[in-house]
Formats: C-alpha cells, sequence, structure tokens
C-alpha cells in the first residue's frame, strides 16, 4: 500500500515540518532519519493517522488519515505491550477467531520467541524479548503498512543486529511497506532501501542507497 | 556505620525489633500510667486496666446492648460491627461508578470538559461542612450517612482515576487502535484494565476517609453503629469499652485493607508497584 504526503506542514507553538511532499510505493523500506526534534516522529505520527497537519495532507492507500486504524502497524521504543496481558493475550489482541492462538504461536516463533515464552507477561521479559513480542503483535495482523519508531533505540548493540535481521528478514517475506524513524545513520542505510533524512524541518535528502558518510554528510 | 547512613544496612533482627519498638513503648506507657493512676485512685475511669479492658470487651462480644432486650440474638459488638460494616460496604460499592466516570472523563474529551471543573471544584468542598445540608436534604437516616461517604470520597476517586487513565502512555492506546481496537474497547479492555490495580490501592488509600466520613454521620445521627456506641459510651466514660472498641475498628479496617491487597494481587499478577 502506498503512502502519500502531500505539501505536508506542521507547526505547534513552532513550525516542526514545513512543506514535506513524499510519495512511499507499496513494498518499500524507507529509513528516516534525522537529529533529535528535526520532526520525523512527527511524520511518522501523521501517517499513522495520530497526529493532524496543519497544513497538507496525507493519504495511505489512497485514503486520507484521520486516526489510527488497522492499515498501519505500529511499534514505537516502548509502552508498546499491554502490561496486564501475557504474551500470547498480547498477540492474539486484534485477532479473531478460532485461528487466533495457532496464528499468534506460529508469529511469536517467526519473531525467535518460543512458546514458553507464551505465557510470560512483558515485565517478565528482555527489551529485546518486548521488542520481538511487539513486532509479532503488529505483524500478527498482517498490516500492508508497518511504522516503527525508533523501534530499536533501547536495545543493546548486540540485540539490536539481532532485531535489524529479523526485520529485514520479515520484511522481505510480507512485502509490507516499512517506514523505519531511527536517529542512528548505520541503520538507517542497513535497513532502508530508501533513506529520507530530516533536517532544518524539510527532507535534505531522499535516496535510494545511501553511504553512511553521505547522510552524516547532511547532518554537519 | 553511622545510624543515620543512607547505606545503613539494618539486620533483619534489627528491624523487626525497631518496627515493633514504638508499640511496646506505647503500650508500656500506657500501663505504666494506667497502674499509677489506679493506685492513687481505684475507681479511676480515664485510664481503665487490661483486666477492665478485657472485661469490657468480653461484655461487649457476648452481652446484648443496654437498648435491646435480655434475650436479644445478638451480642452489642455483633450489632454493632454489622450496622457499621453494612453502611461501609455500601458506600465502598457506591464509589465504583466514581470509577467508571473518572475513565470515562479521561478517555473521551466532551465529558472530561463536562465534569473536570465541577469534580476539582466539588472535591475541594468539605464534606463534614455539608453535613447539616446534608441532614436536611435527606433525613438523619441511612441514605444522608451514605450520602456524607460519597459526597466526601467520589471526588477523590474520580480525579484519582482521571490522573491515572491519563498516565496510561499514549503509545499503548495508539497500539491498540492500530490493532483494531475502538473507543470503548480501548476504555474497558486497554486503559481500564491497566489502571484497574492501581484503583483498588487509591479506594484502599481512601478507606479511612470513608471511615472517617461514617463514624462522623454515626456519631451525629445513628441509634447503632461502632461510632455511635463510641459516642454514647463517652457519655458514661466507659474507657474500659471505647479502647477495646477503637482497636476492634482498627483491627476491621486493617483486615479489610488486607484482603484487597491480597485480593489485588491475586486478580493482577502483573501488577507490579514500586
Amino acid at each position: 500500500m502506498n503512502i502519500r504526503i502531500q505539501n505536508v506542514s506542521v507547526e505547534y507553538q513552532r513550525p516542526i515540518l514545513s512543506d514535506i511532499d513524499l510519495d512511499i510505493e507499496a513494498g518499500e523500506f524507507v529509513s528516516i532519519v534525522g537529529q533529535t526534534g528535526c520532526g520525523k516522529s512527527t511524520l511518522l505520527r501523521l501517517i499513522l493517522g495520530e497526529q493532524t497537519p496543519t497544513r497538507g495532507r496525507v493519504f495511505v492507500g489512497g485514503k486520507e488519515r484521520t486516526q489510527p486504524d488497522p492499515t498501519c502497524g505500529y511499534v514505537p521504543q516502548k509502552y508498546s505491550l499491554f502490561p496486564d496481558r501475557t504474551v500470547l493475550g498480547n498477540v492474539t489482541f486484534g485477532l479473531k477467531g478460532r485461528d487466533a492462538r495457532r496464528e499468534a504461536l506460529r508469529m511469536l516463533r517467526r519473531t525467535g520467541l518460543q512458546e514458553a515464552d507464551a505465557g510470560k507477561y512483558p515485565h517478565q521479559l528482555s527489551g529485546g524479548m518486548q521488542q520481538r513480542v511487539a513486532i509479532a503483535q503488529a505483524l500478527v495482523m498482517n498490516p500492508p503498512v508497518l511504522l516503527m519508531d525508533e523501534a530499536f533505540s533501547a536495545l543493546d548493540p548486540g540485540t539490536r543486529a539481532g532485531m535489524q535481521n529479523l526485520i529485514k528478514e520479515l520484511w522481505r517475506e510480507s512485502g509490507t511497506t516499512i517506514v523505519f524513524v531511527t536517529h542512528n545513520t548505520r541503520e538507517a542505510v542497513y535497513l532502508g532501501t530508501r533513506v529520507i533524512a530530516l533536517a532544518n524541518r524539510s527532507i535534505a535528502m531522499d535516496v535510494s542507497a545511501a553511504t553512511e558518510e553521505e547522510l552524516e554528510h547532511v547532518f554537519l | 556505620m553511622s545510624l543515620l547512613s543512607i547505606h545503613a544496612q539494618p539486620s533483619r533482627t534489627t528491624t523487626l525489633g525497631l518496627s515493633w519498638l514504638l508499640f511496646a513503648a506505647g503500650i508500656g506507657s500506657y500501663f505504666f500510667v494506667a497502674i499509677a493512676r489506679h493506685r492513687d485512685n481505684p475507681d479511676d475511669r480515664v485510664m481503665p486496666t487490661i483486666a477492665q479492658m478485657v472485661q469490657g470487651f468480653k461484655d461487649a462480644a457476648m452481652k446484648p446492648a443496654e437498648e435491646d432486650e435480655e434475650n436479644a440474638p445478638h451480642s452489642m459488638l455483633w450489632k454493632d460491627s454489622v450496622a457499621t460494616g453494612r453502611r461501609f460496604l455500601i458506600s465502598v460499592a457506591l464509589l465504583f461508578p466514581a470509577v467508571l466516570i473518572g475513565l470515562h472523563m479521561a478517555m473521551f474529551p466532551y465529558i472530561g470538559a463536562f465534569f473536570l471543573r465541577f469534580f476539582q471544584f466539588f472535591d475541594k468542598i468539605v464534606a463534614l461542612s455539608l453535613l447539616p445540608i446534608i441532614f436536611i436534604a435527606f433525613g438523619i437516616d441511612e441514605l444522608s450517612k451514605i450520602m456524607l461517604i460519597v459526597i466526601g470520597v467520589a471526588p477523590t476517586i474520580i480525579l484519582d482515576t482521571f490522573n491515572l487513565s491519563k498516565s496510561v502512555p499514549r503509545e499503548t492506546i495508539v497500539k491498540a487502535f492500530t490493532l483494531g481496537a475502538g473507543d470503548f474497547g480501548i476504555a474497558y479492555r486497554v486503559v481500564f484494565k491497566q489502571i484497574f490495580p492501581r484503583v483498588l490501592n487509591s479506594i484502599r488509600l481512601n478507606l479511612k476517609a470513608v471511615m472517617l466520613f461514617l463514624f462522623a454521620g454515626e456519631m451525629i445521627a445513628s441509634t447503632d453503629g461502632l461510632a455511635y456506641r463510641i459516642a454514647l459510651l463517652r457519655r458514661h466514660m466507659g474507657m474500659d469499652t471505647i479502647i477495646p472498641y477503637v482497636l476492634w475498628v482498627a483491627l476491621l479496617l486493617f483486615l479489610v485493607d488486607l484482603g484487597m491487597n491480597l485480593l489485588n494481587r491475586k486478580l493482577h499478577p502483573w501488577f507490579q508497584e514500586t
């Protein structure tokens, strides 16, 4: 499912994004990179439908975004899981029907978790395992678009590398359009088939294959 | 290491000993003074001895109240405990709609805009100052006592639930939307379930306020109940029964608090509050 961001500006006491015009094709893996406060999370929230632009419009699959819905899966940096539900309860949250449990267990295995983890509560899991559950929870719904906001930022380097490989594999299998927000240029380059760098409230760079050095140059 | 060091690590025995020290000192001081007073005046009624209090409690627990017939089926203590307990339970039950009001205020901006300022104002009104109005409006029977508690405690519970609901991370709510939940589904399946253990704790913390308003109502206008009895016994300087009654009330409240805490932990094994 494609994403269209049409001349979008956001102001909240001060300008946050100015005249952003962007098309993301179905099946792309787009990394949005930028320094803290550059508006990359705001851009993600616009696609999510969680925030409305001051000017301009945002479309996903040709439909204007007004509020979050299952069209876009979402994996934030934290608070993604429901603390009162077990791992299985979290993954089956949005599922209906008899196959919900089986489908959830399949997705948990696919994200590297074991059946024994299904009965645990989020606070009993490590940060990496929690994010695996969050990804399973989002992907089990088969969303056409998956939005990830600094999803691996709180993880240690080893876990982070494992999660990056996992999300790449899952993207190849599912063909989901992924928009991945990060402040880490190396991560942006490694994951994205396309890298968009935000600086000074607008798009400073939009390339299909960028090197880390090129991105660093944008921010210096 | 100094006793007042932040890094001090008292042993388990020391911690246990320290935690009971003030109780022991209080009880010891009381009986020391009580014995001295009774030595000076064997008829002293201000500070009864332990034997007098045991006898007073035994009489309350075994014999019917003075206003009842000699062969009444229940003892004075039972009758008063049941009367107070019934009012207490009805009042606590009536606090649960307050929880729902607070939840809806936090979740739905129009409901929040409608109620918030009103309850913020109402929360500042000292409920006991409304007592005459409540007695005039609702009479002096059961309803007025329960209304006093509800008016006194409900705004606090509403505002507390409101704040707890607002503190649920926005990411969790957005995530639930992306998983297909609707507005009410999020309010009840996500937010309410997450805040409920904390709401129960909030109600636990307000139990003393509930009892305070209940006692005020019972002392002023009642014909039974623990507070009514304490007020009645005060007229006769019946300290040998008043003190056991006060301890009995504290014990009951402690048991209710303990029960709610255990229930909370049983119902919400995931709940970790520091």
